[in-house]
């Protein structure tokens, strides 16, 4: 039996109501159709602690004020579908060219100028002009140094499929960027090739995550001894856990499993400030956010000139081949992609 | 006397089941807004021109559906007995310590289940804490964790409270004279428990035992984290890529979902009829012999269900206590208060919101015959095993295309809306399990004393049924906060919760800031969990 009194003994109960409810209130009055008041509104699919200093030091530096909705990227590209022509987004920032690239088919991008889509080179750009790769994540094997011998790795990813990696890689199937790849591979290879090869894959006891974090925690483990992953996650692991056994083996520079995907940025054809939301594109592609990204997320920068660094600076982008043309699928190519891995068997 | 207020009962009979206008008008309109997502997802699957047939037929789908059943069947058998047997030990018996056990028994349900599933993955997969641990000693053999095995561990130990909560709050309420009857009559504890106490407990057991169903049904964190191919993990995996398979993926589990709770409704209907209550103190049953055994047992669930993962993120805390601004915890940061804070207000209010607008339909299903009941109650019920990403997606779908909508859209009473759709069941099942709870007789007693419809609620429905209310409230309290997708997607631009970022943290390996927000997550919903829930729900103790 509840003790009435006990629960609503005004002085334990009433200070935490009156708080809470002046919060309520306070929150009710922002919000609506324009919570951002004219601010640049920005959804980005990269995480705060990742983008986030150098969207505030945007904001310092220049006029604009942008104001942000984190979250991830496919479902902020569904959201802002699904808000239609009445979106008060202005830039959308991206992961994976998937979540853009799907945007971009549903002509829900407006072409960017000369002046930004000239800042990176033009395979990393959508053939339409529709967004602008921002940053660079290359896809590697990462192994466990304890228990694989580096001098074994293996030159091209269609090793993978052969005996001595049995049950021991890890793949993320359905995460958007082992989809991209496979996208990539199949604008290069041809279907029945990378059919085959994913078959031969999931024959060979490839073992299935659930994204590239959880792969390098496996490796890590031990649990297995191999996974296809983008490279930055190794390196963000070891930042927080330097004991962690893990690292990145690059294959080989012409291998189609050495293929650079990027995190991409686009502005919103319904934006009521394109020209602001440009400035923004451009913000991010200077020297100091690529320098900044190079840096501290360990990706590649795509623009000004700024070098890569760590273990990416052996690995000059120049040597790296692709995306070109390959990326061209993205926008229609994915559903074919999805049900080709599920065919494969890859996961399963 | 029974016989004379039965006579009254019979003889106001009509006007007993004859549901006031009102509360008919209110409950039908708040059901209609629970309609919402699957209504979306019929026009979704006519839009896209998805062909359901076709993909029930497919392979990979019924094996979905299969998982998805095998699990959630698995998972809810597992969950209610082991949150039945903990509210009879913690509330009805001598357990030691049994204040800290009611204490933390509720907040596993706090704990994101994919934090769960990296903490089971932590410790026990290959290579993981405790199999390290336990080496040295000649253990090196361990369960496979991925797949069903891990799934259905940590889905247990999450969820079990869903029937706990429930549980202990009837049990609290039942007279302790029928047990005392029992034990008179030379019965151990546990034939006392199977004979008396079960029935007595039905309708509360049933109660948390769909609500963990059809939570299991909607799961996706730990499904996917630990790789085990359900709906929603198909969903999930086609969300963007082919929007088609993925609606009616959705709707295939938006049925099933339809299709058990009323199924469970058809078995439940005679067991939920009439039930005592007991306003004397109780005394708990002695253990004896059994008590070491009766601690141990609560001492491990609380150990694999809550300090497992506190272990695992203080872990993961730590490495961070000397990062930089990307690595390190945030602990420092402004940013973190303001999180925790938000997510304390905002689950409050939700909760309050979603307990008060599903009140007057726990009224009209428990107490009169009305047509709208059933099915209002169904669709209420069966909403929460849809996905957070496809509330939001409706949610947004209705609001954003309308004008009046748009002024709301993704406001703080519209992200408040996405709570009451998603969780509006749990607080559905406990307020009607507290209401069908009050004895009638009491309530015809007062009519014939002539007191009045408002004053009959306050003074004898309002006290009787708190307790079960106050069940509800924590439960959905503790869903919105670790709730991710509405609330990423819909609260008010640059709201930032707890529960906002762990899931992105920990996607991009950012573990340090995900575990101390973590930490943080349980300690706010303990403390509120405590001062709300369960401090004013603890009897006076007498001694046994």
């Amino acid at each position: 039996m509840m003790r009435l009194r006990t629960v609503l003994r005004p002085a334990t109960i009433a200070p935490l109501a009156i708080v809470m409810l002046a919060s309520a209130l306070g929150a009710c009055g922002g919000g609506g159709g324009d919570a951002c008041d004219g601010r640049l509104t920005v959804y980005s699919g990269r995480t705060e602690p990742l983008i986030g200093p150098i969207l505030d030091s945007f904001n310092e530096q220049s006029d604009i004020d942008v104001c942000v909705r984190y979250g991830d990227s496919a479902e902020l590209a569904l959201v802002i579908d699904a808000e239609g022509d009445r979106s008060e987004v202005d830039v959308f920032i991206s992961q994976s060219p998937g979540a853009i690239g799907y945007l971009a088919g549903e002509q829900r991008l407006a072409p960017l100028s000369e002046a930004t889509l000239g800042l990176v080179e033009d395979r990393f750009e959508s053939p339409n002009g529709h967004w602008v790769g921002l940053t660079g994540r290359v896809r590697v094997l990462v192994y466990n140094t304890d228990l694989v011998d580096a001098a074994s790795l293996p030159e091209s990813i269609f090793e993978l499929t052969g005996p001595e990696y049995r049950d021991k890689v890890g793949v993320a199937s359905t995460n958007g960027s082992f989809q991209d790849f496979v996208t990539a591979a199949r604008g290069r290879l041809g279907d029945a090739e990378v059919l085959a090869f994913l078959e031969g894959l999931a024959a060979n006891g490839a073992q299935n995550y659930a994204s590239n974090a959880a792969i390098v925690e496996a490796v890590g483990r031990g649990e297995i001894s191999y996974g296809l992953v983008n490279h930055y996650y190794a390196l963000q692991a070891r930042r927080e856990n330097p004991d962690l056994p893990v690292a990145n083996h690059f294959f080989a520079d012409a291998d189609l499993g050495k293929l650079i995907l990027v995190s991409a940025g686009g502005v919103l054809a319904t934006s009521d400030q394109p020209e602001a939301a440009e400035t923004l594109l451009q913000f991010l592609l200077g020297g100091e956010s690529q320098t900044y990204f190079s840096e501290q997320t360990f990706e590649y920068p795509l623009a000004a000139g700024v070098a890569p660094t760590g273990e990416l600076a052996n690995q000059p982008l120049a040597s790296i081949v692709g995306p070109e043309g390959d990326l061209a699928a993205l926008g229609g190519g994915l559903e074919a992609t999805a049900a080709m891995i599920r065919e494969s068997g890859l996961g399963r | 006397m029974t016989s004379l207020l039965d006579q009254t009962a019979a003889r106001a009979g009509r006007s007993v089941l004859r549901p006031p206008r009102l509360l008919v008008a209110i409950a039908v309109g708040v059901a209609l807004v629970f309609v919402a997502p699957f209504a979306y997802l019929v026009w979704r699957n006519v839009e896209l021109g998805a062909d359901l047939g076709q993909v029930l037929r497919d392979e990979i789908t019924q094996t979905a559906i299969r998982n998805t059943l095998v699990l959630a069947a698995a998972v809810t058998i597992a969950a209610t007995v082991l949150g039945t047997s903990l509210a009879w030990l913690v509330v009805r018996t001598d357990l030691p310590g049994r204040r800290i056990w009611a204490a933390v028994l509720p907040l596993p349900l706090v704990v994101p289940s994919f934090v769960g599933g990296l903490a089971l993955l932590a410790a026990f997969a290959p290579g993981g804490l405790v199999v390290e641990a336990l080496q040295p000693l000649g253990i090196d053999t361990m369960p496979q964790v991925r797949g069903f095995t891990g799934a259905f561990s940590v889905l247990t130990l999450l969820t079990f409270p869903y029937v706990y909560l429930p549980v202990a709050a009837r049990l609290r309420a039942v007279p302790i004279s029928i047990e005392e009857g029992a034990r008179a009559l030379g019965r151990g504890p546990f034939a006392v428990f199977r004979t008396v106490v079960l029935p007595q407990a039905a309708g509360s057991i049933w109660a948390g035992a769909l609500i963990v169903f059809l939570y299991v049904l909607s799961e996706f964190g730990a499904v996917k984290l630990l790789d085990y191919h359900t709906l929603t993990t198909e969903i999930d995996a086609a969300k963007l890529i082919d929007q088609s398979a993925a609606a009616v993926h959705s709707l295939v589990l938006g049925l099933l979902a339809l299709i058990c709770v009323s199924a469970e409704r058809i078995i439940t209907r005679r067991r939920m009829a009439f039930e005592a209550v007991s306003t004397a103190p109780i005394r708990p049953a002695a253990l004896r012999r059994w008590k070491p055994l009766a601690t141990a047992f609560v001492a491990a669930v609380v150990t694999l269900a809550l300090l497992l993962p506190i272990a695992v993120l203080g872990l993961w805390t730590s490495r961070g206590l000397t990062g930089d601004r990307i690595s390190g915890t945030g602990v420092g940061s402004a940013g973190v208060a303001t999180e925790a804070w938000n997510t304390a207000w905002v689950s409050v209010i939700a909760a309050l919101v979603t307990v008060a607008l599903v009140l007057p339909l726990a009224f009209l299903a428990a107490r009169y015959r009305s047509r709208a009941s059933a099915p209002a109650s169904v669709v209420v019920t069966a909403g929460f095993a849809l996905p957070g990403l496809v509330i939001a997606l409706a949610i947004v779908t209705w609001t954003f295309r309308t004008s009046v909508g748009a002024t709301l859209y993704q406001t703080f009473p519209m992200l408040v809306l996405a709570y009451v759709v998603h969780f509006g069941a749990q607080a559905l099942r406990a307020s009607q399990v507290a209401v069908s709870a009050v004895p009638r007789r009491l309530d015809d007693a007062a009519r014939s004393l002539g007191a009045g419809r408002w004053r009959r609620l306050r003074t004898i429905d309002g006290p009787l049924v708190l307790p079960g209310l106050a069940t509800g409230f924590g439960m959905v309290m503790m869903s919105v906060m670790k709730e991710l997708p509405a609330t990423r997607l819909l609260a008010p631009i640059e709201f930032s919760t707890l529960a906002t970022e762990i899931y992105g943290l920990a996607e991009e390996t950012l573990y340090a800031r995900a575990g101390f927000r973590s930490l943080l997550l349980i300690l706010v919903s303990g403390l509120l969990t405590w001062l709300l829930v369960i401090r004013p729900q603890s009897p006076p103790e007498q001694a046994p």
